[in-house]
């Protein structure tokens, strides 16, 4: 696919015709280096200066070694973060896998007209940006909102479920968010799963769940895979659908690390503590990353 | 358990499913067209317009609306053209760094962004693009750029090299091969890439909140969080009507671009939202 | 291979060159491109000046959500543009904020830092003014007061004068409003609770009189809730000072000692965060997702306490300013209605009660590029007429000795009661760590009221000052 590269030149010449033929990489290259790169170098840096958004260390920050670092780790908040963060992310990715694998294997064989009704039903949620996400939640799971219409419907006692379960409204409303990518991701993995073993499986007196277990999930387990590396990173990022519906709070309910980051950066002003927090979520991501990375192989 | 059963069982789970999810938007549009909207979902006693008239007819959401779709679309395009540009050496040509470079890009397209918020706006306190629409725009480009890179790379190499050589003998450079052969043959991949970048911009409040100060340059999506973040006894007519509006380019765009998406789908591996 | 990578990248550095000159066009571009777009920029200043023949001077308070003209603010700024005589020469252009009150200071914050988009005229809350005069955000104005007859003849209560005063002994805002806090109660509810008699005032004199009360209305009013105060961090500074300064003061104990030191774990500390408990854990609060929301303090002032759904609310005096005819909430006959009694110390001992005075100042930015217009129209605005019909409109405690004078001033209902406690009102730490304090006090007390114990909250809080000020400047009693 690529043109014959000449065999044998020097080092230097192979160099010299990489850089003509990457001329087009250029505007990437830039854009990526200035707005990419750079604050990303400019975060480890503040990550060891005393930088503030008002008071003395607005005007003159200094170096100030690991302190932030040490600071970080000696704060329970950051453990409860973590924590949240990683119920957030347990909690969003068992909802949008489990509930995103049953729709497609169940909508496998359903009558089109049901299906093409179904699709975009669970679609709008995907399709609606973080902010309206936010503000359908904030209302449907107020304390007078749908959600405790349809309980006291059914004769069960209302529940305050964004002050009183806040964690559970944050991680329902992301896989209502998120559970069309799930879906259309198996969805076309199960498209390749071919009927005759499942049939042939079938015949040799598996039941349905077998079935399932034995043949088909061995089948997808590269999608399984990719899909939860892929949901695992967008997850880590989420940051407007929480601060839009509960702040991150009551208390440190829902305060993930971007949120944590946020609030010791931004709103306590200490910005350079806020950077040694967002150095944490980078190196977290980074990890999950270079994961991901070897899963997906990129030349080969 | 007959056949038939456990399929009626299977409707009735996914029914069940179809309508939890979809009850939230029910909500929102039935709220949008209610005079007296609340949080729960009821039958409106009056029907109304006048919550979409409301909105439509006042200047600065109009505004709103207008600043989000120019960053939205100018950003898109920024993001298509150079990440069609840069998919070419990647997808045609050997190159020593390729796979060092493919690796980064990679790597890139997966790191929370949201955690260099800080140097950005420090960095753009120093170079004057603080409260500038560009400035949003140069950054959001920048920001989903590796992933445009990777989609391009792996749509572009669906696009076989024969086709191209036909349009090198007749003398063709590079460009013109680009612009006549290539982006034609892989436009339900570019849709892929434009929707996909134009979504996630359109739906991004918080890096405008941050960066822009000046509340005639705020984006629809930061007066949609104003709206709602400030007002402890909302209006939820008016805001439903908004987030309805507001959500329409996204709707449409997916809509428009089923087919492509869903080609693209299984192309790229995935395009996450 | 690996040289490569470093050659690659030896080239990207270079083109970080082409970027930054790349970046200076497009802001320019960016301009031109925004005006189209908008049509008026904020980009103040001289630069834009010489263009047009109007200067125009930016000015940037907080929207708390109420529709523009009834901001008792934007109305006293219009007043004052209108009859000034630099009218044809100079443009208003109002840049306000729209967050809650915990956003607010970051978002001026961020803009004040920036000499590209900075406002020329800001409203600031005098807890901020050390942390901003730390961080040389702020205009030292002694040049200017220097000339301000106003200033110098004691037109201005000292004490105002002493709260815009920065470390340096120079003047950094003109105070144009403060105030003073108590318990608002509803005379109808309390009667019928059988906590007063008809007509008769309350006076709690130690907290336990106030759960007593709570307890009376809970039980004889069961759809009244009875007692508010701002618990959480939407809330802001309103939590800090309204809410636990008035609890911790009224121990008998201080934020910081007097040689500087942060206290950070006492039983006063201890003792205020249980009040907060055992009003939230006997329901005599609201509930959370009325109170942890940024309009916590409209909801209570301008719907609760007039319809009759609220007993008592530990608030400021400004709520009456809502209720006046041309407030945002109108509400006939409120004196006869509402009482204001003060808050007591927490089990009655000297001096038997206490408030917290706090207020705002008109500063203008050092970035500002239109200080000497600025500063002529904060004088427009200061004048006697204009100022007494906002300081009225807005329901605050006013600054200015000749308006505290006025018959039509001082007859409001309540402000007889209120001024009086301004005479021994404590205030705040003027110290440029305290707006940093403040937020994890704010994050401490929501912690309490959505059900952490007391004991972690303020361990919590512990971490979180050391953070911020140094372990040097903290200590426990």
């Amino acid at each position: 696919m690529a043109k014959p590269a000449a065999k044998k030149v020097g080092k230097m010449a192979v160099f010299r015709e990489d850089m003509k033929k990457s001329v087009l990489l250029l505007p990437a290259v830039i854009l990526l280096f200035g707005f990419f790169l750079v604050p990303i170098f400019l975060t480890v840096y503040y990550s060891f200066t005393n930088m503030a958004l008002t008071g003395s260390a607005a005007q003159n920050f200094q170096f100030v070694g690991l302190d932030n670092y040490l600071s970080m780790f000696t704060d329970p908040t950051t453990l409860i973060a973590i924590k949240n963060t990683l119920v957030f992310l347990v909690g969003s990715l068992l909802g949008q896998s489990v509930i995103g694998f049953l729709l497609a294997y169940l909508m496998k064989s359903k009558a089109k007209a049901f299906r093409s009704i179904l699709g975009p039903c669970i679609l709008a949620g995907w399709v609606m940006p973080e902010i309206v996400v936010s503000m359908c939640c904030l209302a449907f799971f107020d304390v007078s909102g749908t959600m405790n219409m349809i309980l006291q419907a059914i004769h069960l006692p209302g529940v305050d479920w964004i002050y009183g379960h806040p964690m559970l409204t944050v991680i329902i409303a992301n896989v209502w968010h998120g559970t069309a990518f799930s879906m259309m991701n198996f969805q076309s993995a199960l498209d390749n799963v071919s009927g005759d073993i499942e049939e042939a499986a079938r015949v040799d007196g598996a039941n349905r769940i077998q079935t399932l277990i034995r043949i088909v999930v061995p089948c997808i387990k590269d999608t399984i895979a990719t899909n939860t590396m892929l949901n695992t990173l967008s997850t880590l990022g989420v940051f407007g659908l929480i601060w839009a519906l509960t702040g991150g709070g009551p208390g440190t309910a829902t305060t993930t690390l971007p949120i944590y980051m946020y609030n010791q950066g931004m709103k306590n002003f200490q910005l350079g503590q806020g950077t040694a927090i967002g150095m944490l979520i980078l190196l977290i991501g980074g990890v999950c990353s270079v994961i991901y990375t070897k899963v997906m192989k990129p030349e080969s | 358990m007959g056949e038939k059963t456990v399929n009626a069982i299977h409707y009735v789970i996914l029914t069940i499913i179809g309508i939890v999810f979809v009850l939230p938007l029910i909500w929102l549009v039935v709220a949008s067209l209610d005079l007296n909207a609340n949080q729960a979902l009821k039958w409106p006693e009056t029907w109304t317009f006048s919550n979409y008239t409301g909105v439509l007819t006042n200047p600065d959401d109009m505004r709103g609306f207008g600043i989000g779709l120019v960053i939205s679309l100018v950003q898109s395009l920024i993001v298509v053209l150079v990440s069609g540009l840069a998919a070419y050496p990647l997808s045609r040509y050997r190159l020593s760094y390729k796979k060092g470079f493919m690796y980064t890009i990679l790597f890139m397209t997966s790191l929370p962004m949201i955690a260099v918020i800080v140097p950005i706006y420090k960095m753009f306190l120093q170079i004057g693009l603080l409260d500038s629409i560009p400035g949003v725009i140069l950054y959001l480009s920048a920001s989903s750029l590796p992933y445009g890179i990777w989609l391009m790379k792996n749509f572009m190499d669906g696009v076989p090299v024969e086709l191209e050589e036909a349009a090198w003998v007749d003398g063709a450079t590079t460009m013109q091969s680009i612009l006549k052969v290539v982006a034609p043959l892989m436009f339900p991949g570019i849709c892929v890439v434009f929707i996909y970048t134009f979504s996630g911009s359109w739906g991004n409040f918080f890096i405008p909140y941050i960066l822009i100060s000046s509340p005639d340059k705020m984006p629809a999506s930061v007066l949609l969080y104003q709206f709602f973040g400030q007002h402890g006894s909302i209006s939820y007519g008016p805001l439903a009507a908004f987030s309805v509006i507001y959500a329409l380019p996204s709707i449409l765009l997916y809509i428009l671009s089923q087919n492509y998406m869903s080609k693209g789908f299984t192309m790229a591996g995935a395009a996450k939202g | 291979m690996k040289r490569k990578q470093i050659l690659s990248l030896l080239m990207a550095s270079a083109m970080l060159l082409g970027m930054t000159a790349c970046g200076g066009g497009d802001s320019a571009d960016g301009g031109s491109a925004d005006n189209s777009e908008t049509e008026t920029t904020s980009e103040s200043g001289g630069d834009d000046a010489s263009s047009g023949e109007k200067s125009k001077i930016t000015i940037c308070w907080r929207d708390d959500g109420t529709d523009i003209e009834l901001n008792a603010n934007y109305q006293q700024m219009m007043a004052a543009y209108e009859q000034w005589d630099k009218k044809d020469q100079v443009e208003l252009d109002f840049a306000p904020i729209t967050a809650d009150e915990g956003n607010y200071f970051t978002k001026v914050a961020l803009q004040l830092a920036d000499p590209g988009t900075c406002p020329d005229l800001v409203c600031e809350d005098t807890f901020q003014m050390p942390n901003d005069i730390a961080a040389g955000y702020l205009t030292n104005l002694d040049e200017y007061v220097a000339n301000y007859d106003d200033w110098n003849n004691g037109l201005y209560f000292e004490s105002m004068q002493n709260m815009v005063t920065g470390p340096d002994g120079s003047v950094y805002g003109i105070p144009y409003c403060t105030d003073t806090r108590g318990l608002f109660y509803n005379r109808d509810i309390l009667a019928q609770a059988g906590v007063i008699a008809e007509g008769e005032d309350w006076q709690p004199t130690s907290w336990q009189d106030i759960i007593d009360a709570c307890a009376a209305v809970k039980e004889n009013c069961p759809d009244v809730v009875p007692f508010w105060c701002n618990s959480g961090v939407a809330t802001g500074e309103a939590t800090s000072m309204q809410t636990y300064e008035m609890l911790l003061y009224g121990t008998g104990e201080r934020l910081i000692t007097d040689d500087g030191k942060w206290i950070v774990s006492s039983q006063g500390i201890q003792d205020s965060l249980q009040f907060l408990s055992d009003i939230y854990t006997n329901g005599y609060g609201p509930s959370l997702s009325l109170v942890l929301n940024g309009q916590a303090s409209n909801t209570s002032a301008r719907e609760y306490l007039p319809q009759n759904k609220l007993a008592i609310s530990l608030d400021g005096i400004w709520i009456t300013g809502s209720w006046k005819e041309s407030g945002a909430a109108p509400w006939e006959g409120y004196e006869d209605i509402v009482g204001l009694a003060a808050m007591p110390t927490s089990e009655g001992q000297d001096p038997g009660t206490i408030t917290l005075a706090g207020g705002w100042a008109y500063s203008i930015p050092e970035n500002s590029d239109n200080k000497d217009l600025t500063w002529e129209f904060i004088q427009e605005m200061m004048k006697p007429d204009i100022y007494q019909k906002y300081i009225m409109q807005a329901g605050n405690i006013c600054t200015r000795t000749d308006t505290a004078e006025t018959e039509e001033y001082s007859s409001q209902p309540l402000f007889d009661i209120a001024t009086e406690f301004l005479e021994t009102a404590e205030f705040r730490p003027q110290n440029d760590q305290y707006s940093t304090v403040s937020t994890s006090i704010q994050q401490m007390v929501e912690s309490v009221v959505s059900g952490t114990s007391p004991e972690d909250a303020m361990a919590q809080y512990a971490t979180s000052v050391a953070r911020a000020v140094g372990e040097e400047n903290v200590v426990e009693q």
